[in-house]
């Protein structure tokens, strides 16, 4: 009963194919599940090759033979893997006894890529064929190639039709007597220096071919004579940006740029050319380029900044929106870097196109856009950003208040102001601290009559603080007189929320290394109030040892 | 033990030891330490791989080596090597070495010597094969003659003879979805190239032999195709890659498809074309690259092709066309595909002076241009690729028979297969295929080619017999 073993061998063979062909690609190389199912097939390879030296599988459109049984049956289009061979042409193959494990996975791989997908070029044959397999041999029919079955009788009959008469053979003999004699064809031979000359050449021409491409582009440029040759440029050069952003060269995308940019640069061009070639430019800032560039950023490969900020000078204003768009799908903070530092760059050139960004129902989009425009630094954008100050997400809230003293106009006070009344305790020291940023004398006469009025003493002794330390950024004589006034202070009633108070005026005249405070400070180092205490010392040791 | 993979990577490296070891052997004693000491190098690249093998043959197969029927791959540093060795084999009708066990030095400087010596001796195969057979762990096989019994032949021939039909029919196909917009993959191409290939791999002579055929009606398709022969053919003989030869294939197919923009009266035109059509037929290389982008979109063998549409009548000196105002070097495929494209061109019926020359004739000028239109190294390779006398070239004899090149020899250039179509006595008689490189017992020649003339001058239907 061998027989019937080898062929349930080979239907096993197969089964195991299928198997593979459905999930293979669904794990990643690393996974165990990946060589277990390699190693699950070779199995069966190897079961099948105790009993013969080849598995030869004939090739049917549903079905697949080994000798005359039938090993393999399907009738649906889908999942048919001898339909899936028998339409690239494969008629039979072979696997031969030493059919390696790596074999194996290289050929699982070439029958589970996706061949639906428009970009494969290959067919199952080609990559049979390239792969060039030790152990698999296979029989291809190639008459499907043909556009016309006949063609091959029809060309042969037409040229043979075309015979001579005799009489012309007859006189080629004649003539041929006539005819000088042979000259020498002196071949050179191939000498070390030409093969090394060839061998540079090949080496060479592994490189980029996308410059050669380019070169020839703008010379079509330069020869177009319609409309519809500019047209084709242009649309040459954008295809040539797209493939080089999809292979992560945006260097070559800067030489594009820059051979635009020469060409509408140039004095004698026409106006019209100008014209098409600034399409190129926005093409460089559209959707579709923005979102692949963002997938290229996000893909993890480093950008040398220079390089991206070189990109960038290349990108118009158009090209906001999209950086806007996928600045809240980006995944990686290098990416988020790398388009944030894009917006900066690019929202100079349009305030009013980057400040649509504050209104994304992203909360992360709006704070970073607020971010952007603080870095900007441009006044105009400070009507926007007020309008994000009651945004619903206190994170919001916190970067543009932030935002805004880091803007520090005279317009920006009254909506600081407002936000002192925030009931979110970090709404509200952030806000000082945006104040404390502004430097201004309008903005410590804030900070002074919000310490100064009696509901701040009800607030938490750390916030208190950290007004008081913003409080330190002027050390002027109204702050002195102020503190110095709050140190002194003495209270019958609520002593320990004086003593915070004093406190905290002790703390900041720490920080501003204030020696007129001193005497003071000696004086209050010994309270019995513990905060007042620790912060009397701590500020003395500030002031006199700068610590 | 080497693995599988290691002996055929390792397979290249003692085709070139064994040359060394055989070149060395010819200029010094055998007993001389440059001998010996490639010849231990030798023994040590070859034993493993005998271990590992059991036994291991290298045979010479056409114009290829074969390890245990691998065919060796090489690059273009290994050619003269592996040119010589075959030089040597087909010297001595030496056809295999079987490396039957673990050899020793001595065994092999018993090979040299004898290798060596064979070469004087009028049977040269036989005496190596004596003088080897007290050598327990090698022996030698005689030289194949491949597929020359009329069967095989006639087989092969018709396999050939079907691909290129098929090629044909599937550009001309193609290149009319084009004209007529339709978007086309290149599935379908990279598998006709790949045919193509994998014929010029074992069948070179024959595929070449198909392009000496020029009259047919719907030249620009054959022209295509030719010229992607010759083109993989000389990337063959340069020792690319089988990937990159497909590349070169399909690049080499798409040349011309700027053409398709020119109006089929210039194109078809029976006479010389004015200056105007000229600056039309000038234009196909711009119109070649705009209908490859357009087709293709931007990928790496759209990219080739377009530089190439491009750069295929610039000339090495750039004396063609395109001018630029740029200067750049050529693309090494365009200066493959050039050489091909002239070749096929000026051979053929419809293009250049409109009179087709014949190939000898071609190839004359050709070596004139070589160096300034041409490229002059890769002029060498092709010319030892087509041979001196190309297939399809009309000579006369020393024995009065006139005959047509019927298939070139690698090794003797100027000794070809002829296929004789009238006798030694001037009678058109039943055509016979008779063999250059034969010789009489006194070590002449038997024929030698004292003439070539024009088929075409004569209305010669090269179809007729090489069909």
């Amino acid at each position: 009963m061998e027989l019937l073993e080898d062929i349930k061998a080979a239907k096993d063979v197969v089964n195991a194919l299928l198997k593979a062909k459905k999930t293979f690609r669904m794990y990643p190389e690393t996974n165990p599940m990946y060589e277990k199912m390699i190693e699950d097939a070779y199995a069966k390879f190897r079961s099948f090759f105790d009993y013969r030296d080849e598995l030869t599988l004939k090739v049917k459109q549903n079905e697949l033979f080994c000798d005359s049984e039938q090993v393999y049956h399907n009738l649906q289009k889908e999942d048919n893997i001898a339909l899936f061979f028998f339409k690239d042409g494969l008629r039979e193959i072979t696997f031969k006894k030493g059919f390696s494990h790596k074999e194996l996975e290289e050929f699982l791989k070439i029958l589970t890529v996706d061949y639906d997908r428009e970009v494969v070029d290959d067919d199952v044959v080609t990559l049979l064929w390239e792969r060039d397999f030790q152990n698999i041999r296979y029989v291809v029919d190639e008459s499907f190639l043909a556009e016309d079955e006949d063609y091959e009788t029809s060309a042969v009959k037409e040229v043979k039709d075309k015979a001579p008469d005799a009489d012309e053979l007859s006189r080629a003999y004649a003539d041929a007597f006539k005819e000088e004699g042979v000259k020498d064809i002196s071949i050179v031979p191939l000498t070390d220096k030409d093969l090394h000359t060839l061998v540079k050449e090949l080496e060479k021409d592994a490189y980029n071919k996308m410059d050669k491409l380019l070169i020839i582009i703008f010379e079509m440029l330069y020869q177009a004579e319609s409309k519809g040759d500019h047209e084709d440029v242009v649309h040459f050069l954008n295809d040539a940006v797209e493939f080089s952003i999809r292979h992560g060269d945006l260097e070559t995308v800067i030489r594009i740029m820059e051979m635009t940019k020469e060409v509408t640069d140039g004095p004698s061009v026409p106006d019209d050319i100008k014209k098409y070639l600034a399409l190129v430019f926005s093409f460089l800032g559209s959707d579709a380029e923005i979102k692949l560039l963002g997938e290229f950023l996000d893909s993890g490969v480093e950008i040398e900044e220079k390089v991206f900020d070189e990109y960038i000078k290349f990108l118009d204003k158009n090209a906001i929106q999209p950086f806007i768009t996928i600045l809240g799908e980006l995944k990686t903070i290098p990416a988020r870097k790398n388009v944030i530092n894009a917006l900066i760059a690019l929202g100079k050139k349009d305030i009013q196109s980057l400040a649509k960004g504050i209104y994304d129902s992203r909360w992360y989009v709006v704070r970073n856009i607020i971010y952007i425009l603080g870095k900007i630094g441009d006044k105009k954008a400070v009507d926007y950003l007020i309008k994000t100050v009651n945004h619903s997400d206190i994170r919001v809230r916190k970067e543009v208040i932030k935002a805004l003293g880091e803007l520090g106009t005279s317009g920006v006070l009254q909506t600081l102001k407002e936000c002192l009344d925030d009931p979110e305790v970090q709404i509200r020291t952030s806000t000082a601290r945006a104040l404390g940023s502004i430097r201004s004398a309008a903005a410590k006469s804030i900070i002074l009559q919000r310490i100064a009025d009696k509901d701040f003493n009800k607030n938490d002794f750390n916030e208190k603080k950290e007004f008081y330390e913003v409080l330190s950024h002027w050390k002027d004589n109204d702050v002195i007189e102020f503190l110095m006034k709050t140190l002194k202070k003495k209270a019958f009633f609520g002593r320990a929320v004086n003593d915070e108070n004093r406190a905290c005026a002790a703390y900041c005249f720490g920080l501003m290394g204030c020696k007129e405070a001193l005497p003071l400070l000696y004086k209050i180092r010994d309270s019995k109030n513990k905060i007042l205490r620790e912060y009397a010392y701590t500020a003395i040791k500030r002031v006199e040892y700068g610590q | 033990m080497a693995s599988k993979e290691e002996v055929f990577t390792g397979a290249k490296d003692i085709i070139n030891q064994l040359a060394v070891i055989i070149r060395t052997a010819a200029i010094h004693d055998s007993g001389n330490v440059a001998v010996t000491t490639a010849v231990d190098k030798f023994v040590v690249l070859m034993n493993p791989l005998i271990a590992s093998e059991g036994e291991l043959t290298l045979e010479l197969g056409g114009e290829f080596f074969y390890i245990n029927e691998t065919r060796i791959r090489y690059s273009l540093e290994y050619l003269p090597n592996f040119d010589f060795l075959i030089r040597e084999f087909k010297k001595r009708g030496l056809g295999s070495i079987v490396f039957k066990g673990i050899i020793k030095s001595v065994d092999m400087q018993t090979f040299l010597k004898v290798f060596i010596s064979s070469v004087f001796s009028e049977t040269p195969f036989e005496t190596l094969s004596e003088d080897m057979a007290g050598v327990s762990s090698m022996s030698v096989g005689k030289l194949r003659k491949v597929r020359d019994e009329a069967e095989g032949e006639f087989d092969i021939r018709r396999e050939v003879k079907k691909s290129y039909f098929n090629a044909v029919s599937y550009t001309r196909g193609v290149i009319n979805k084009i004209k007529s917009g339709e978007k086309v993959g290149i599935k379908k191409a990279k598998r006709v190239v790949e045919g193509m290939v994998d014929l010029i791999l074992e069948e070179e002579q024959l595929l070449l032999g198909m392009t000496a055929i020029k009259d047919y009606d719907e030249y620009t398709y054959h022209h295509s195709v030719n010229v992607s022969i010759l083109s993989v053919a000389l990337g063959q003989r340069l020792g690319l890659s089988k990937k990159i030869l497909t590349e070169l294939g399909l690049v080499a197919l798409f040349h011309d498809i700027g053409k398709i923009e020119i109006p089929n009266e210039i194109l078809n035109k029976p006479t010389n074309f004015t200056d105007d059509e000229w600056v039309i037929m000038k234009k196909h290389p711009f119109w070649g690259v705009r209908a490859l982008l357009k087709l293709r979109g931007f990928d790496a063998t759209s990219m080739r092709s377009a530089i190439v549409a491009f750069e295929h009548h610039m000339n090495y000196d750039f004396s063609g066309y395109p001018k630029t105002r740029k200067r750049f070097e050529l693309d090494f495929y365009s200066k493959i595909i050039s050489l091909a494209d002239q070749y096929d061109g000026m051979t053929s019926s419809r293009v250049y002076s409109r009179i087709p020359m014949s190939p000898d004739r071609a190839l004359s000028l050709m070596m004139e241009r070589a160096g300034t239109q041409l490229d002059p190294i890769l002029f060498k390779f092709f010319i030892n690729m087509i041979g001196v006398f190309p297939v399809g070239t009309l000579v006369m004899l020393d024995t009065k028979e006139l005959g047509l090149v019927y298939q070139s020899e690698a090794m003797f250039l100027d000794r070809p297969k002829v296929l004789v179509i009238i006798n030694g006595k001037g009678e058109k008689a039943e055509s016979y295929i008779v063999d250059l490189t034969e010789k009489d017992a006194g070590g002449n020649f038997l024929r030698t080619i004292v003439k070539t003339m024009d088929p075409n001058k004569y209305k010669i239907n090269l179809a007729e017999y090489l069909l």
